[in-house]
């Protein structure tokens, strides 16, 4: 009995686990839903922001700003890294720092002596304790909804160091959201910023024409409000990409975790009542072994 | 007479989305007033108070700079917060203006730097003092 018993305990610590596994693929999924939900708020913005530099443009304006212009020498660098604070999501928080460290060893070679980093999420944090490689900065407060008014303070630092000259590029490793069956960890250089718009604005701000718009105080002035907000709205973008990307990456590790435990189920299943088989046949075997021992 | 529907934007999400009778807005450099039929412009915001009339009843809210856009009788408004003017917290306006007050200038930059922070604070308890 010892065998078939040994299996059936395992059996239902499996089966435990894969209650859990499917409650948290469920947890993953609302919560999917409503990071996704941000994010396409967030979009109004982003495309009424496109907008604006188009009629900028339109009104014949040179796009030209400190933050659009690489430094001739690249001293200091900052890198962030958007992880997750939770494991349990498959390759999402090990994409992620593969590719940062992989831009650190970049940033490394080309002899930068004044080298920034940032982590957000417990993962990551753990994961450069990991390395050794000593950390400037972490947060640890970004979940699956980050808030603008956070994310813009983090920006605004970022911004006031990058005017006065103490950081000369700012790269960003996280998971770009490219569609819900489709997320990939990148690298960025979000300083200096490469372009206003995104690449679904170019398009758009390509055609020239005279503006009807009056600008007030003038369209100089808007630009040099401009280009500081788009970078904060492309890493406020960044996060919610991030966020979006964590609970996908989740959900689907936590649905194929479901899927193996539902298969292994099956097959232990069948051990065990072979198991059980042939012990009772082994039982038979032995009462009828008796009764013929009796008759003889 | 035509109304002004009036939309405000900020990165999180469509804030606000009302029919208006009459917008005023801190500029940059000043305020200015939107009524229907107003020319298309586009304008820089500053920090301060944007009241929306709408039917003889007003509402008021803090915008955190940003931009407006005027075109065929919508106004868009794009800025970081908006928060409705009760709600503005002037312990903590007062606490970032002190801590901006402190900062050293001795760059052109860090100078433009703390400016902005003092107008912001400075514009919160405004707006706060004036909701109570």
């Amino acid at each position: 009995m010892a065998k078939a018993r040994a299996l059936d305990k395992r059996r239902k610590s499996i089966r435990n686990i894969r209650k859990i596994t499917r409650t948290m693929e469920l947890i993953a999924t609302a919560r999917f839903k409503k990071a996704m939900d941000r994010a396409s708020a967030a979009t109004a913005y982003t495309k009424r922001i496109t907008q604006l530099v188009a009629d900028l443009a339109n009104s014949g304006l040179t796009v030209s700003h400190p933050l659009l212009e690489a430094r001739p020498e690249t001293r200091r660098a900052a890198l962030m890294v958007l992880t997750a604070n939770r494991g349990l999501c498959g390759g999402y928080n090990s994409a992620v720092l593969r590719q940062a460290l992989a831009r650190l060893e970049e940033l490394r070679a080309a002899s930068l002596q004044n080298l920034r980093i940032e982590v957000s999420g417990k993962r990551g944090i753990a994961g450069f304790k990991f390395k050794k490689i000593e950390i400037d900065e972490s947060y640890t407060r970004f979940d699956d909804q980050p808030k603008y008014e956070e994310i813009e303070l983090i920006a605004n630092r970022l911004l006031n160091s990058y005017i006065t000259g103490e950081l000369d590029r700012l790269d960003i490793a996280y998971t770009r959201f490219v569609s819900s069956s489709r997320q990939i960890a990148v690298v960025e250089t979000l300083l200096p910023l490469s372009s206003l718009t995104s690449d679904e604005g170019k398009a758009a701000a390509e055609k020239k024409g005279e503006s009807m718009y009056e600008f007030v105080p003038s369209a100089a002035s808007i630009l040099e409000e401009v280009v500081p907000t788009s970078f904060k709205v492309k890493l406020f973008k960044c996060f919610l990409d991030a966020a979006v990307s964590e609970q996908i990456a989740r959900m689907v590790a936590m649905k194929s975790a479901t899927e193996n435990a539902s298969e292994m189920i099956k097959q232990l299943s069948m051990t065990y009542n072979r198991a059980r088989q042939s012990q009772i046949t082994g039982e038979i075997m032995e009462i009828i072994g008796g009764v013929e021992a009796l008759k003889g | 007479m035509a109304q002004l529907s009036c939309i405000v934007v900020t990165p999180e999400n469509v804030a606000l989305e009302t029919e208006a009778d009459f917008v005023a807005l801190p500029l940059f450099d000043g305020e200015i007033g939107i009524a229907p039929d107003h020319s298309p412009m586009i304008g820089r915001l500053g920090y301060g108070e944007m009241r929306i009339r709408n039917a003889g009843n007003e509402s008021r809210f803090y915008v955190d700079g940003g931009f407006v856009q005027v075109a065929n009788n919508v106004v868009s408004v794009l800025t970081g917060r908006a928060l409705a003017s009760k709600s503005v917290d002037p312990t903590a306006a007062q606490k970032s203006l002190d801590s901006a007050l402190k900062k050293p200038i001795h760059t052109a930059e860090l100078l433009a730097i703390r400016d902005r922070e003092i107008q912001q604070a400075r514009a919160q308890m405004r707006v706060a003092s004036r909701s109570r």
